[in-house]
């Protein structure tokens, strides 16, 4: 058997781990011939092959939904909440707050809206 | 609503039933400014970041102010021109805040063709508009004669050359209609300075401007037509409340970034020789404007630009419609008759976002021309530095 690497004293080579000549890369054994080595062989192939495929769907899945995300933001949904920053710690853009009701009004005679009591609704004119 | 602590006692906690921002009001430029902070941690800072603006500007650009910078170089360098002598004969340094103002002014004025002028000065007062507003008598004859046209220098007439500024003799300055959108700019990025990862949105009667982090799905703003808010309950003058069963007429919008102004004519009106007049003069005529619109509202880059083109747009009457396209900037414009239209990326849907452009459309300040009085300017930045005492 030749080999690209020099063998090292004390160490073991596992069974299996060489191929027979008579059995080409990726072929099946015979079954009274160091059994299992084949199937090994192209069973971590096969998971190999697996794991890429697989990583590479979740990479493109978390892509998209990202992409979704960030494109279909629920302008109604629920207040996430604030960042509390007692300290002035920065906050971050994952706390943004989501707001339905208007906070200023633009018009030309200085209209603007409030709650007031009771959840009612004031609506303030200054003419200025 | 945080707490603003001393030296915030003229801000007003203001509720808009979210918790997730800081609102709070003033009286500031003869008008309401209105501060949207979140995360509302920040308010008290970004409170005072906008006060010194404000205070700033009202010392550099406040015509209703006798010790404004602009008051002391309006009698200093508009008294009349000796016999003999040019127009031209008179300049000034004023200080970097106001140069900046009366740029902006002039760009407008060349961005819009003249129909935001910032010579209108002197043809305002003709027409009775000498004083804050909030001490015009209202309702009443202002005076006798009715107006007649007012006269308007033009921008032209107006030098600046880097803080050297040059005035024709007798011309007075009305920034009224950037003044404000460059405040609200400012106010806007100095309190934004002081809630990294926020935002805020700051409104000076209504004029607007965002800055740092807008919320989700943008800053939620109602454009509200104010004449059906006074066809339900008579204007008055000064501020009043009525308690309203549902949200007032009007269009909600969400601004996701730079800016949105409205102009109107149904606002700052007065009496006057059995005539109703208001404070949006056309250069053309030295008159009020007397275009098809009631109320514009524009979004832009910026403030000073949203103002401007609304206020253009009240001044062109028709030509407004094409102008706005033109420049790509998304507008609302409501005539008399009370029709709305739509233009350039302005939703259609109550509660749309507003395609704001991303870029300015106002072009930088006219290049400033040599002066050649050989005249020494004398310096009236003095009156607007922060730390005068008087």
């Amino acid at each position: 058997m030749e080999h690209d690497y020099p063998e090292q004293p004390g160490w073991v080579r596992l069974p299996g781990s060489e191929e027979d000549p008579r059995y080409p890369h990726g072929a099946d054994y015979p079954g009274d011939y160091r059994r299992g080595a084949g199937a090994r062989v192209s069973g971590v192939r096969r998971v190999r092959q697996a794991s890429n495929w697989t990583a590479a769907l979740l990479i493109a899945g978390v892509a998209a939904t990202t992409g979704y995300f960030a494109h279909h933001a629920p302008a109604a949904a629920p207040a996430t909440g604030v960042t509390s920053v007692p300290g002035g710690t920065a906050a971050t853009g994952a706390h943004k707050p989501s707001l339905s009701g208007p906070v200023a009004t633009t018009s030309g005679s200085g209209v603007t809206v409030r709650t007031g009591p009771g959840g009612t609704r004031i609506v303030s004119y200054r003419d200025n | 609503m945080a707490a603003m602590g001393p030296g915030y006692r003229d801000w007003r906690p203001v509720d808009v039933g979210a918790t997730a921002v800081g609102v709070a009001e003033r009286d500031a430029l003869g008008t309401t400014a209105r501060v949207v902070v979140w995360p509302p941690n920040w308010t008290g800072r970004a409170l005072a970041a906008v006060d010194a603006e404000l205070a700033l500007l009202d010392k550099q650009a406040s015509r209703f102010r006798d010790d404004s910078e602009i008051s002391r170089l309006h009698r200093a360098l508009t008294l009349p021109a000796d016999i003999g002598e040019a127009p031209l004969r008179r300049s000034g340094i004023v200080s970097e805040g106001l140069a900046e103002a009366i740029s902006v002014a002039l760009a407008a004025a060349e961005w819009t063709g003249g129909l935001v002028d910032p010579t209108v000065g002197g043809a305002l007062i003709g027409l009775g508009y000498d004083r804050d507003f909030a001490a015009l008598p209202q309702g009443q004859a202002h005076e006798a004669a009715p107006p007649g046209p007012g006269y308007v220098p033009g921008w032209q007439s107006v030098r600046l050359d880097g803080r050297r500024l040059r005035l024709a003799a007798g011309v007075r300055l009305d920034l009224g209609a950037t003044a404000k959108g460059l405040g609200s700019d400012r106010a806007a990025r100095a309190a934004a300075d002081c809630a990294p990862g926020g935002g805020v949105l700051v409104s000076l009667g209504g004029d607007i401007a965002v800055a740092g982090e807008a919320p989700l799905g943008g800053w939620p703003v109602l454009v509200s037509d104010e004449a059906e808010q006074q066809g339900r309950e008579p204007a008055v003058h000064g501020a009043r409340q009525v308690y309203a069963p549902q949200e007032p007429p009007g269009q909600l919008v969400r601004l996701p970034a730079g800016a949105l102004a409205t102009s109107s004519v149904g606002c700052r009106q007065w009496q006057r020789g059995g005539r109703t007049l208001h404070h949006i003069v056309d250069p053309r005529t030295g008159l009020p404007a007397a275009g098809p619109w009631r109320m514009v509202s524009v979004a832009a880059a910026n403030c000073a630009e949203a103002n401007a083109a609304a206020t253009a747009a009240i001044v062109a009457g028709e030509q407004a419609v094409g102008w706005l396209t033109a420049q790509g900037l998304p507008a609302r414009l409501v005539a008399h008759n009370g029709s709305v239209r739509l233009l350039s990326g302005w939703p259609t849907a109550a509660g749309g976002l507003v395609k704001v452009p991303a870029t300015a459309r106002m072009p930088a300040a006219p290049s400033g021309r040599p002066d050649g009085t050989g005249r020494p300017p004398e310096d009236f930045s003095r009156a607007a530095r922060p730390d005068r005492v008087r």
